[in-house]
């Protein structure tokens, strides 16, 4: 057997499920509270809050100004299509909107929650059915597409629509992440419990926001979510977010195929543990690892200090991409952490033995979860020269 | 002209033994990098002013030096001798440039260098059998030094079987000459005139015999591969670096130098036989490389089944094959040389070469990922890729064998198909999945360990890719050195054939 050194190889040992369900209950934070975690969750939440930022600009604007277009190829641009914009999304110098789609695909795919039920009812079909009478009145391939594939064009619309969500969820979370920034910045936010009071009470101030989305066809106004729908920004945006994207994942593309052959891919979607919780950071900038398109948007905002920070340690410039994803995944540990707190159905300090039994359930079911997620991230590390 | 090759790198031994006081280790290897330049410039040089088109040798320099011994210090070039003479300028540049961190007497250490240098472009240009004896001695002792201090944990060992082993080479060869003169009664150990042709066949095969398994230890082919290995491994880079790239390469010459040209008969004799052996010993190299989990081992191994194209390529005796093997010797010594400095690279960065260690170091951000995909260049390369130099020789080889020994041909086919087997599986086990240097034990833990290497700087894959670049030069336009080469090669062919033709009764 080989010596390894052990500069080489770092295992930061994961916490058990019964450690995390106390930590939950007990309200201390999955994430160790140091001076170096709490650079890196609010700097790289700032860049991440400016890259939202760019994705909830461009979902929204594909979603009401490009719905049913046959050919979306400046749906990037968000509507900008002057010869120097698409020169330099050509050039890449670009955000990758491509991430923000992949995640609309999750959680289109995975389908949980409020949104999902209401693109499967009665009332959202009639309101696919006026928008499509509408576009093939004007548009001979949609008149042509949808007697043959009659359920194509709906299925665009609940995409449309999933777009639109993920894109007013994340203006919120955006706004959120960027007054984090400010907070830390003035001295309000001082230490990884502060982060995640400080998210849970604007997930808490936005819960009730309306989710709605209406398109112009014609010159008419249609609904596609209407607000009599009910659907709000917690319970039917943002939690089913969660599942989709930090929980559930997809595995990648051009994995997917090996894995499945080696039958490590479950047939049952709802034990797929591919999501950021669970996300190798190492191979970020592989070939077909979406992420890395996010590390990469992220580090074209990424602020001075975290950058610094960075160049001090292993690669510096070399590897910041990976140090960004690991980075990225503490505060998404903070971000889960803040909603966890903010969703227990009974306060925490309650003295109500059914309401403790309840609070004990529900930290026992995330702790079960999480206790396989990537959690060897949230000890305190030994810094690496 | 020709001596001035000799007289660069042991003047910088000169140069090196008396620079005065301490210097540092980046002062010597400087003074080294220097003279070694020099060196490759006068090869250059050396090319410039060769005639291709003349079979004979050029350049020629001699004087008496001890006529009662028939010592004569006489040198000459021709096609056979001046890519290798080129490989060597060019091979010991490269093992200067990648020798960092000498911790110990780096005097000595780069004055050995250079003895090593001197004496293979000794051998190479020598025209007296002796003098190619003393060259051929005087690079054994600086190797078994650079190996024996400056090797790795089991370098007594490795140093000593390969001391063992070659001085025992040494012995034959030196005995096959003596016994030359003792048979021809004379004391002429010039190349030219043959004087084997007066030789009984017994007498004749006794002393090809020797020469076989003394150049057949230096090659090394099965069953005296036995100290390559072990020497590999516990070598440091730039010295594998020089061993397989130029050291080996004295085996290979030998053969078709003094084997072939001084017994033309009794080549012919054996030649079956020897392609058999060639075949065998591909068979056997190519196997023993898969086995193999310490990448070192496993690019050694290869060797040994690469060298094997260079006898089977003997033994046929066409104008193609021959010319195979003079491609064969330059491209398996740039191969074996980038191959052995991208394994360097991986062993200096992780601390191991272990394929059950290593995984995923193609990784864009924490891994090696210009070192694999050089890697993966280098595996291609000798695998016989087309456009790279690996699939000209083995082309030529095979293409100028079939025709003499169709099985003994095949079977070494079989073994170039091996050598994408074990170089896939390398590549495969230490560059792809995912990036960790420890055993794949448990895939969970295994996929949760943060892995921080050292970044490879861009100068240190400067030699690595300076020789990705002429394995690409040769692969694309192979004309140059086939151009170089073809009248000597050619003319090597006709005295075989003369004896072939002899033994079966007619010249037409």
């Amino acid at each position: 057997m080989p010596i390894i050194p052990a500069d080489l190889v770092h295992s930061g040992g994961m916490p058990s499920a019964a450690e995390l369900e106390a930590k939950l209950l007990g309200g201390e934070t999955l994430l160790a509270n140091t001076p170096d975690h709490l650079i890196e969750v609010v700097d790289v939440l700032n860049s991440y809050g400016e890259v939202l930022d760019a994705y909830s600009t461009n979902l929204i604007f594909q979603a009401e100004r490009q719905l049913l277009l046959p050919f979306p190829l400046f749906k990037y641009l968000d509507g900008d299509n002057s010869p120097a914009k698409i020169w330099r999304h050509l050039n890449h110098d670009r955000i990758n909107f491509e991430y923000a789609e992949y995640c609309m695909k999750a959680m289109l795919w995975h389908g949980t929650g409020g949104l999902d039920a209401y693109l499967d009812s009665e009332p959202f079909a009639a309101s696919c059915a006026a928008i499509i009478s509408k576009k093939t009145r004007r548009d001979p391939l949609l008149a042509l597409l949808h007697p043959l594939f009659p359920g194509f064009l709906i299925e665009l619309i609940r995409a449309a629509a999933t777009t639109h969500a993920l894109g007013q969820f994340w203006r919120v979370m955006s706004d959120l992440f960027l007054d984090l920034a400010r907070a830390e910045a003035d001295g309000r936010v001082a230490s990884i419990d502060d982060v995640v009071e400080f998210i849970k009470a604007g997930l808490v101030a936005a819960a009730a926001n309306p989710i709605t989305y209406g398109v112009e066809v014609a010159g008419e106004h249609l609904w596609v979510l209407p607000p009599k729908a009910g659907l709000t920004f917690l319970v039917d945006v943002a939690v089913p977010y969660v599942e989709a994207v930090f929980l559930r994942g997809m595995p990648f593309l051009g994995t997917v195929s090996f894995n499945a052959q080696a039958h490590q891919i479950s047939p049952d979607q709802a034990q797929f543990a591919y999501g950021a919780l669970y996300a190798d950071p190492l191979p970020t900038m592989g070939s077909g690892i979406p992420p890395s398109l996010l590390m990469q948007d992220m580090y074209r905002h990424l602020p001075e200090r975290l950058h610094s920070w960075y160049l001090q340690r292993t690669r510096g410039e070399g590897d910041v991409r990976v140090k960004i994803c690991m980075s990225f995944q503490k505060s998404m540990f903070c971000v889960t952490n803040a909603a966890i707190r903010g969703t227990f159905p009974h306060p925490l300090g309650s003295t109500d033995p059914q309401a403790r039994s309840a609070n004990r359930a529900y930290a026992a079911a995330w702790a079960s979860r999480l206790a396989v997620a990537r959690t060897d991230c949230l000890a305190v590390k030994p810094p690496v020269a | 002209m020709l001596s001035i090759l000799l007289l660069i790198p042991f003047a910088g031994v000169l140069l090196l033994a008396l620079w005065p006081g301490r210097p540092a280790e980046g002062r010597m290897r400087t003074v080294t990098l220097l003279v070694l330049g020099l060196q490759m410039a006068w090869s250059l040089v050396v090319l410039a002013r060769f005639d291709p088109g003349n079979s004979a040798m050029q350049l020629q320099e001699s004087f008496p030096w001890v006529d009662i011994l028939g010592l004569e210090y006489k040198l000459g070039v021709d096609g056979l001798s001046l890519p290798l003479v080129l490989i060597n300028g060019a091979l010991t540049l490269v093992a200067g440039i990648c020798t960092r961190d000498i911790d110990k007497r780096p005097r000595i250490y780069f004055a050995l260098l250079l003895v090593i240098s001197g004496a293979v472009n000794g051998a190479f240009l020598a025209e007296n059998l002796l003098l190619f004896f003393l060259f051929y001695e005087l690079e054994l002792i600086p190797l078994w030094c650079l190996i024996a201090v400056w090797g790795g944990v089991n370098r007594a060992y490795a140093s000593t079987k390969f001391l063992i082993f070659t001085a025992a080479s040494g012995m034959l060869i030196l005995g096959a000459f003596l016994g030359l003169a003792l048979y021809t009664g004379t004391v002429d150990f010039s190349l030219t005139p043959v004087t084997s042709e007066r030789l009984a066949m017994g007498s004749q095969l006794v002393l090809l015999g020797a020469l076989l398994i003394g150049f057949g230890i230096k090659v090394p082919l099965f069953p005296f591969h036995n100290w390559l290995p072990d020497a590999h491994t516990q070598a440091s880079t730039p010295v594998s670096v020089l061993l397989a790239g130029v050291l080996l390469k004295l085996g290979t010459y030998g053969l078709l130098r003094f084997c072939m040209g001084l017994f033309p008969e009794a080549w012919a004799l054996l030649a079956p036989g020897l392609a058999i052996w060639a075949a065998v010993s591909v068979l056997f190299g190519s196997l023993a490389a898969i086995a193999q989990t310490d990448m070192k081992r496993m690019v050694a191994f290869s060797s040994v089944g690469h060298m094997g194209y260079i006898l089977l390529a003997a033994a046929a005796v066409t104008p193609v094959s021959i010319l195979g093997a003079v491609f064969q010797m330059v491209s398996h010594g740039l191969i074996s040389a980038l191959l052995f400095l991208l394994v360097g690279i991986v062993y200096r960065k992780t601390g191991t070469r272990d394929l059950t260690v290593l995984h995923g170091l193609l990784n864009p951000e924490r891994g090696l990922p210009f070192t694999g995909t050089l890697m993966i260049v280098g595996v291609m390369a000798s695998a016989g890729m087309p456009g790279m130099a690996g699939f000209i020789s083995e082309f030529m080889v095979f293409r100028g064998s079939i025709s003499a020994y169709p099985v003994a041909t095949l079977l070494s086919m079989v073994g170039s198909g091996l050598t994408a087997v074990y170089f896939l599986l390398l590549v495969n086990r230490a560059f792809f999945g995912r990036l960790a240097v420890t055993p794949l034990i448990d895939p969970v833990a295994h996929g949760r360990l943060d892995v921080n290497l050292a970044a490879v700087a861009p100068r240190e894959t400067i030699p690595a890719m300076a020789l990705a670049v002429a394995v690409f030069a040769i692969g694309m336009l192979p004309y140059g050195l086939g151009k170089l080469s073809e009248a000597a090669t050619t003319a090597m062919v006709q005295l075989p054939a003369l004896a072939a033709a002899l033994q079966t009764g007619g010249l037409g």
